[in-house]
């Protein structure tokens, strides 16, 4: 459907600030126009935050099953190699550095899983159904050792897990898949392409972002500051681009904005110049070149958002977010700067904003990584969960207590990778794979469980046959379609639109979750 | 040793049957730009000079014009290599540990060495292609545990292969230990059945997926082959990264050290020393697979005896011959020197050069970059007339242009400009990169765009934000006006600055001031709107008159200058190169 003028002007209006949007905005609205029929009566204040593990995390070290008949298959394929990946089991004290461990036999290190003690049980509310291929009556749970946050905010039930989630168009079975298969999804096991399809559904080239698209339906909450609907604190993202809303990239920390000297204020070089001679040359979408004019456009969003948006977050709520500590490594004690909590700041800050700015409906990401652990496994995967860990735990505690106010029922946070990686090791790593395990988490979420099915865990061999894996790679069972479309129902957007989102969503016989 | 089962399927890969039609295209395309009938004006010397270089001065605008293209770019090609980014390391270090004797190079210090050679080398194609072909065989600083010397030393390699062969640069690559160690081949080990252990697949699958022949089929004018249905034909599978997983098993650091060459902890790199990082990785028989390897309708058979060097040969044989790589290489050199969207018939020129450089040999790089730079696409005014002609210019490059066109100078002569990687800076410096996907992709359409309105790529794009583009005029406002470095001491400036020296000389007539700034940044393609205003601009400075200090009258010259070259850099028209 394309818009008429009529339908254009009335559009323009209802956007108020859309002319800050550039003259590139492309005016094929599918969806809904401006949220008519999507919420348009909600009045309260509703964000989704993606949090991207960029490179594919290892969900089988994330989120792990640890009954006799999973543990003992996992441990078995696990501990072995040059560095092996094996995290130890529920219960067992951390070894101390440069002894042996009783469970493995190995001298211990600050590296090996053996120093960090046993798997993080939790129960999930409702008993985890028991799939076809595992011998276990009764499945049971860890989180990695690193993830201590996270395993209380679980047993608070401010968090859920949900397992073995992945680009999917149609619900798949092994039979189905083989390389190159219709059913099966475009360019498996590829970042590039995989970031596009967990951010938009589509491999590399699409141009919209499913956050994106959910905002376009919701937008006219926001009255004259659209702009600051669909935020990134960490550059741009596929996944917060709409047909009609486009991303805006603001600094992580405590300062949302940049402003380009010698625009405004001062003249520069203590010389009469003209800052609307410099702002006019900067923006200037007058050119004979389309890249030049499309450049020139963000120029101008961020000169036009720059004092607002950092006037914003100078008063009110946002000056009582508290600046994240550092994160200091559980087990080597090294402390440093948390990248995740500093763009957590800058959201919270926003949020903090939103009411100043009249602003109801909001998308943000942000971002971690890298967790591409082809190799140094041990090094790196384990850092990198602890900071999520903090960095969740941090923001949640912000949003409970935003200048008195608790906005943690108002935000729902997950997060989202590229893929999820080999079951085997290489020796000190993992590869590319497919189906994970992810977060959710906020006051909305109904914490404290697992939702989709745990798979079966295990390689093929002569005397077992997992229905749930091909090779190494789980085959997912929940889509990300539904996963985005159970964020998006209670984000407010329609069921009609939804179904226009994720088109395959049809192929699901339960297009949403119980999560939220 | 005969060891190719599907030795036809390899003959057919390395017979790609070539459209003559097209080599005579291309032929044609030297002739008619090595005319010498014809040469070319300043501003076209500055523009052809702008997509092969880190940008135009007076002195190399005069030389094309006197030479002609053609035969300036054989005579850069011809050039011998001018600088050791190594060698900058090593001096560096000397430097430091004078006054600390701790000291270590850092990444840093290959920023400034970059800086160095890209604003004063002499072999100014060889340094810009060398930044090209990093931007897609990428490695980077942003990962774990590598060595900024080693980095150097994957720099110079790029540089000293320039306009080599194809096969020659993805076997350096390949077996390169900074490569090794970011896309984790180092110390990768044969497969293990009993325990399930699997040879590590990243480089394997990159050094495809990025590196030589892509995801899809491609024609040789760079389209995709489509298949009945009209879906993209991939051009591997699973199966073909876990074969060529087990071909780059047993490949490891080398060491000096005689005693322990080929052992495990050597394998495991525990006996590294100076020249492990500098020197190319060497086989390892003992971790090396054995077992069958199939991988793009090639398999190498399974064998009693390992020969990790044997079937490396095979597996890059077969990757340089496959025929995707003209077209997914040349697009790709094409997109980082001359513009984002060729057409495929520029494409198809190319690729045909990368296939048979006219004497039969394949991946001659040499022929390949003249190609590029030679043909009508990247040379005509028709062609580059298009509103959406051309390419976003690089951060790095950007400031490049600056200091090469205003003559900067470094007081210390080690160019310490510094890490420009911040969102707030540059948001690049080179060799920094995210991930292996570089700073940006060769197929990223921005959304909420024009280009992407017109599905058309523009990869800068990926790092153009909110954020950036408020980063970029302000580093150049400081730079322009002050210089960039920390502060040298003896002049109380930073290290990096131009005194406009032959800007100020014209500063009182702004009409040739602003027609000097267009000759050298814009190719003399500056607008009327940019010129007027930096005409007016700088007649808003008044010059003081007689009863002046030289000081005051030349600062308000300089401050001319300044204006005039800082509203140029920051306007879009500069930035989107044509």
């Amino acid at each position: 459907m394309t818009m008429s003028n009529l339908d254009r002007r009335r559009f323009l209006r209802m956007g108020g600030a859309l002319s800050l949007l550039g003259a590139g905005t492309p005016f094929a609205l599918q969806l809904t126009a401006a949220g008519v029929a999507s919420a348009a009566t909600a009045s309260d204040y509703r964000a989704i935050v993606c949090v991207f593990m960029v490179g594919g995390n290892d969900g089988h070290n994330t989120v792990l099953a640890t009954d006799p008949d999973s543990w003992g298959r996992y441990f078995a394929t696990r501990n072995t190699g040059t560095d092996p990946i094996a995290l130890m089991p529920v219960g067992t004290s951390p070894t101390p550095v440069g002894q042996v461990s009783p469970v493995t036999g190995r001298v211990v290190t600050p590296d090996t899983p053996e120093s960090w003690g046993g798997v993080l049980p939790i129960v999930p509310s409702v008993a985890q159904p028991i799939p076809a291929g595992t011998n276990a009556t009764v499945r049971t749970f860890g989180l990695h050792p690193f993830l201590g946050p996270v395993k209380t905010l679980f047993d608070r039930q401010r968090l859920a897990v949900v397992a073995n989630v992945g680009a999917l168009t149609q619900p798949i079975t092994k039979a189905d898949y083989f390389p190159n298969s219709p059913a099966a999804p475009r360019s498996l096991f590829s970042h590039n392409d995989q970031q596009s399809t967990w951010q938009s559904g589509s491999i590399e080239g699409t141009q919209i972002g499913w956050g994106g698209a959910m905002a376009d339906t919701l937008y006219s909450l926001n009255g004259s500051n659209v702009l600051y609907t669909s935020i990134s604190a960490t550059g741009g993202a596929l996944f917060l681009a709409g047909h009609t809303v486009e991303q805006y990239v603001v600094n992580p920390g405590p300062l949302p904005a940049t402003l380009i000297m010698g625009t405004q204020g001062v003249s520069i070089y203590n010389a009469p110049i003209d800052p609307a001679v410099v702002a006019a040359a900067v923006q200037d979408t007058s050119t004979t070149s389309t890249i030049a004019n499309d450049y020139a456009a963000v120029v101008k969003r961020s000169i036009a958002a720059a004092a607002t948006i950092n006037n914003a977050v100078a008063q009110g709520p946002a000056t009582t977010v508290p600046t994240p500590p550092n994160y200091v490594n559980p087990f080597t004690g090294l402390s440093q700067v948390n990248p995740l909590a500093l763009q957590f700041q800058a959201v919270a800050e926003l949020i903090a904003a939103a009411p100043q700015l009249g602003l109801r409906r909001q998308v943000f990401f942000v971002n971690i990584g890298s967790f591409d652990t082809h190799d140094r496994q041990n090094t790196r995967q384990p850092d990198l969960l602890g900071q999520l860990a903090q960095a969740f735990a941090y923001f949640d505690a912000t949003l409970s207590n935003l200048g008195g106010a608790d906005l943690s029922s108002s935000v729902t946070t997950f997060t989202a990778s590229d893929f999820g990686r080999t079951f085997t090791t290489n020796g000190d790593g993992t590869d590319h794979a497919w189906g994970s395990h992810h977060f959710v988490m906020g006051g909305a979420v109904k914490g404290g469980n697992i939702y989709g099915q745990y798979p079966t865990l295990g390689v093929d061999d002569g005397s077992f046959l997992n229905p749930d894996m091909v090779g190494n790679a789980l085959i997912p069972t929940t889509s990300i379609y539904q996963y985005g479309a159970t964020l998006g129902a209670w984000f407010g957007v329609a069921p009609p639109d939804l179904a226009t989102i994720f088109p395959r969503l049809v192929n699901f016989s339960t297009p949403t979750l119980d999560f939220i | 040793m005969k060891r190719l089962v599907a030795a036809a399927a390899l003959v057919g890969l390395a017979s790609v049957p070539l459209a003559t039609s097209l080599i005579s295209a291309a032929s044609s395309t030297f002739t008619s730009q090595t005319s010498t009938t014809t040469p070319p004006t300043a501003p076209e010397a500055a523009r052809f000079l702008t997509q092969a270089t880190f940008g135009p001065t007076d002195q190399s605008i005069a030389s094309v014009q006197t030479s002609g293209i053609a035969p300036w770019i054989a005579q850069q090609e011809s050039m011998p290599v001018s600088n050791s980014h190594v060698a900058y390391m090593d001096n560096r270090l000397a430097f430091l540990r004078l006054t600390n004797s701790f000291a270590q190079v850092k990444a840093v210090d290959f920023y400034n060495s970059f800086w160095k050679a890209s604003v004063v080398a002499p072999d100014q194609l060889r340094q810009r292609v060398k930044l090209a072909l990093s931007e897609i065989f990428v490695i980077s600083f942003a990962a774990p545990e590598m060595s900024p010397r080693g980095i150097a030393s994957y720099y110079d390699m790029l540089g000293t292969n320039s306009f080599g062969n194809y096969r020659a640069i993805l076997e350096k690559v390949t077996l390169h230990p900074m490569m090794g160690n970011y896309l984790n081949m180092i110390h990768s080990a044969k497969e293990n059945l009993a325990t399930g252990q699997h040879p590590d697949e990243n480089f394997a699958r990159e050094v495809q997926q990025l590196m030589s022949i892509g995801l899809y089929q491609l024609n040789q004018d760079g389209t995709v082959k489509t298949d009945a249905a009209g879906a993209p034909i991939p051009t591997y599978t699973i199966s073909d990264i876990e074969g060529l997983a087990k071909v780059f098993t047993g490949f490891s650091w080398y060491v000096t050290d005689p005693t322990v060459a080929g052992t495990l902890v050597a394998f495991q790199g525990s006996h590294l020393d100076a020249n492990s990082y500098v020197t190319s990785m060497v086989a390892y028989p003992a971790y090396h697979s054995t077992s069958a390897k199939s991988f793009l309708g090639v398999t190498i058979p399974a064998s009693t005896k390992s020969d990790p060097n044997g079937d490396l040969k095979i597996a890059l044989d077969t990757i340089f011959n496959h025929p995707n790589v003209g077209p997914f290489i040349g697009k790709q050199l094409i997109q980082r020197l001359v513009t984002s969207n060729p057409s495929p018939a520029y494409v198809s020129r190319v690729a045909g050069v990368f296939n048979d450089n006219g004497a039969g040999v394949r991946g001659d790089m040499r022929a390949v970059i003249a190609a590029i730079l030679t043909d009508p696409e990247a040379r005509t005014q028709v062609a580059s007339s298009s509103p959406t002609y051309g390419k976003l210019r690089e951060p790095v490059v950007r400031l490049a242009n600056w200091a090469r066109a205003f003559k900067a100078t470094s007081t210390s002569n080690w160019w310490l400009i510094g890490d420009t990687s911040a969102p707030v800076s540059l948001y690049q410096s080179a060799l920094n990169a995210p991930s292996v996907f570089n700073f940006w992709r060769p197929g990223f359409v921005p959304p909420g765009t024009a280009m992407g309105a017109q599905g058309l790529v523009a990869p800068e794009f990926q790092a153009v934000n909110e954020v950036t583009v408020a980063g970029y005029p302000n580093v150049m406002l400081k730079t322009v006006y002050a210089g960039i470095g920390p502060t040298a001491s003896s002049t109380n400036r930073p290290d990096v600055r131009s005194t406009f020296d032959k800007e100020k000389l014209l500063a009182n007539d702004a009409g040739k001031l602003a027609d000097r700034v267009n000759l050298l940044l814009l190719y003399g393609q500056m607008s009327p709107l940019l010129r007027s205003r930096i005409v007016g601009a700088v007649n808003a400075i008044a010059v003081p008159g007689s009863t002046a200090t030289q000081g005051q009258i030349d600062k308000a010259l300089a401050n001319r200058a300044h204006i005039a070259v800082f509203l140029a850099t920051i306007s879009p028209e500069y930035l989107a190169q044509r």
